[in-house]
């Protein structure tokens, strides 16, 4: 099989277990938590590196953000031998009980992105494998980090949908988006991010494993001021060790899976 | 608060745990195998028996067919004091690798149904809550149950507008592959209710799973002369019926130990 049109890889490259950051800028940084690693392929906003975490084969991917450049990236990973995703990325949440700097299991994504309705009509739930929904829990208890288990929001929008004018440029604006927050918020979805739903819809139709966890960077109920306006580079909170946490725990899940995966006896009729 | 105005429940008459069948019928079966149970009601399609499984508190309230009536069976009894939904039901397979009696364990659905999309936009999964699938995958093994972990399709329709299956020839061109489509979607099942639980009980921060036993395989339901017979084609005996309420019962059981050990923190359901 020749190299991946769009990144650049080829059978061997990559282990069965992959993490999926969105940005490529933190491929090198999750890398750099593992026993060994180096960088197999760099093209457009897909960067891959591959080593061992804890004796466990594990390979992590960017994805860019969203759902269409992120399914290039499944379908491309699982023609040269994944089998395992997890999404670690960061994320807003709708509720109160959701602090800054906790962690977010998905269990299930609101199909809010374009890309997966191409591959499945709406009904069709975007599921995490339960395996992996488990190991991000265990993980989670034995890292010590806080941690919620629930639904993220996956949309192809950052700067659409605010409650008030104020977060799109020129202060563009729809009346559909007054309640669309609260109206999450009474739905019990925990997060809001913009890359999981595909990630879970198309593993689930390929009978292929996926999760994802997020680390909470704000509220998004209350990140816009009292204009409206709406700034990440100042509202969202980098305290500094997030994203290590997030690697740390992304890189904990895939050692758990292994060790279950390697426990589970070939000949059993009901592998669960 | 007052009598139920549907299910006839007040405060006290469920247990936390409520199985789900859709035959009231079905409702004394599930009760004959737990230590002690008592009908507490009955009103149309919904019958309500507590008691207690192996020392575990228990319920079990018919939902009747299909997603509305199911819809109001959970408000009232969410009402009452019901926390953790368990379907227990039929289901056709969409799957070879999952053959007429064994059991499906749905971790989610596909919501082709008509209750659900009026509580939340069809963008939000009908997801079942995680403890709860992996107690049914805890009971099903200990009961040495073959079991499937997989999606199913909750539709509105029985008799799918497909020829040979509604009245009449009736049939419509979007419906033709349907099934195909959700075979190739890696649906595992398909069956009435599962859906509409397990939305309900995301949004209202509650728990819910659902279990089905095969009882047929969609794409043989059709005999070679084009007649869809469910009289016929769907066959559930009582070997069946018996292991779906006893790994629906030991579901139960695994839940409330486990809750009684580390009662689930609010605010990770």
């Amino acid at each position: 099989m020749s190299v991946q049109y769009h990144l650049k890889l080829a059978p061997g490259d990559v282990a069965p277990y992959v993490l999926l950051p969105g940005d490529p800028g933190r491929v090198p940084l999750v890398a750099s938590l593992w026993d060994e690693s180096h960088e197999v392929a760099s093209n457009r906003e897909y960067v891959t590196f591959t080593g061992t975490y804890r004796g466990v084969p594990i390979s992590c991917t960017s994805t860019g953000i969203g759902c269409p450049s992120t399914a290039i990236a499944m379908e491309e990973l699982a023609r040269v031998g994944a089998t395992t995703f997890v999404r670690i990325g960061t994320c807003g949440t709708f509720q109160d009980r959701v602090r800054n700097g906790d962690m977010a299991i998905f269990d299930s994504a609101a199909r809010y992105d374009g890309a997966s309705r191409l591959y499945a009509p709406l009904e069709f739930p975007a599921v995490a494998d339960h395996e992996i929904v488990g190991a991000s829990i265990a993980a989670g208890e034995a890292l010590g980090y806080p941690f919620h288990v629930g639904t993220t929001r996956s949309a192809d929008t950052f700067y659409a949908m605010h409650p008030r004018p104020g977060s799109s440029f020129n202060d563009y604006w729809q009346s559909s988006w007054r309640d669309h927050f609260e109206d999450l918020k009474r739905l019990n979805v925990i997060a809001a991010e913009m890359e999981a739903s595909v990630i879970l819809v198309l593993a689930r139709i390929w009978g292929l494993r996926a999760g994802g966890i997020a680390v909470v960077l704000d509220n998004v109920l209350r990140v816009s001021g009292a204009s409206g306006e709406f700034d990440p580079q100042d509202q969202f909170e980098h305290g500094g060790d997030e994203i290590e946490r997030l690697a740390r725990m992304g890189s904990e899940i895939v050692r758990i899976v292994a060790e279950r995966d390697a426990a589970r006896d070939p000949h059993d009729v009901n592998p669960a | 608060m007052n009598l139920q105005y549907h299910v006839k429940l007040a405060p006290g008459d469920v247990a936390p745990y409520v199985l789900l069948p859709g035959d009231p019928g079905r409702v004394p079966v599930v009760a004959s195998y737990w230590d002690e149970a008592r009908e507490v009601a009955r009103n149309r399609e919904y019958v309500t028996y507590t008691g207690t499984y192996r020392g575990a508190p228990i319920s079990c309230t018919s939902t009747g067919i299909g997603a509305p009536s199911t819809a109001i069976a959970l408000e009232e009894l969410a009402r009452v004091g019901a926390t953790t939904f368990v379907r227990i039901g039929t289901c056709g397979s969409l799957q070879t690798r999952a053959s007429v009696g064994d059991l499906a364990i749905f971790d989610s659905a596909a919501r082709s149904d008509g209750a659900s999309r009026l509580y939340a936009p069809l963008e939000f999964p009908a997801v079942a809550d995680h403890g709860v699938v992996t107690a049914t995958i805890e009971a099903a093994r200990s009961l040495d149950v073959t079991h499937h972990v997989g999606t199913t399709v909750s539709t509105d329709v029985f008799y799918t507008p497909q020829e040979g299956v509604a009245f009449g020839g009736y049939h419509q061109s979007w419906a033709r592959e349907i099934y195909e489509d959700a075979r190739r979607q890696n649906t595992l099942a398909v069956e009435m209710e599962s859906s509409i639980v397990m939305v309900l009980t995301r949004i209202w921060g509650l728990r819910g799973g659902a279990m089905a036993v095969i009882a047929d395989d969609v794409f043989a339901m059709v005999d070679e002369g084009g007649a869809f017979d469910a009289e016929a084609t769907f066959d559930v005996g009582a070997a069946q019926m018996e292991r779906l309420a006893r790994v629906g019962s030991e579901t139960v059981r695994v839940l409330a130990e486990r809750d009684a050990a580390a009662p689930p923190p609010t605010g990770t359901v």
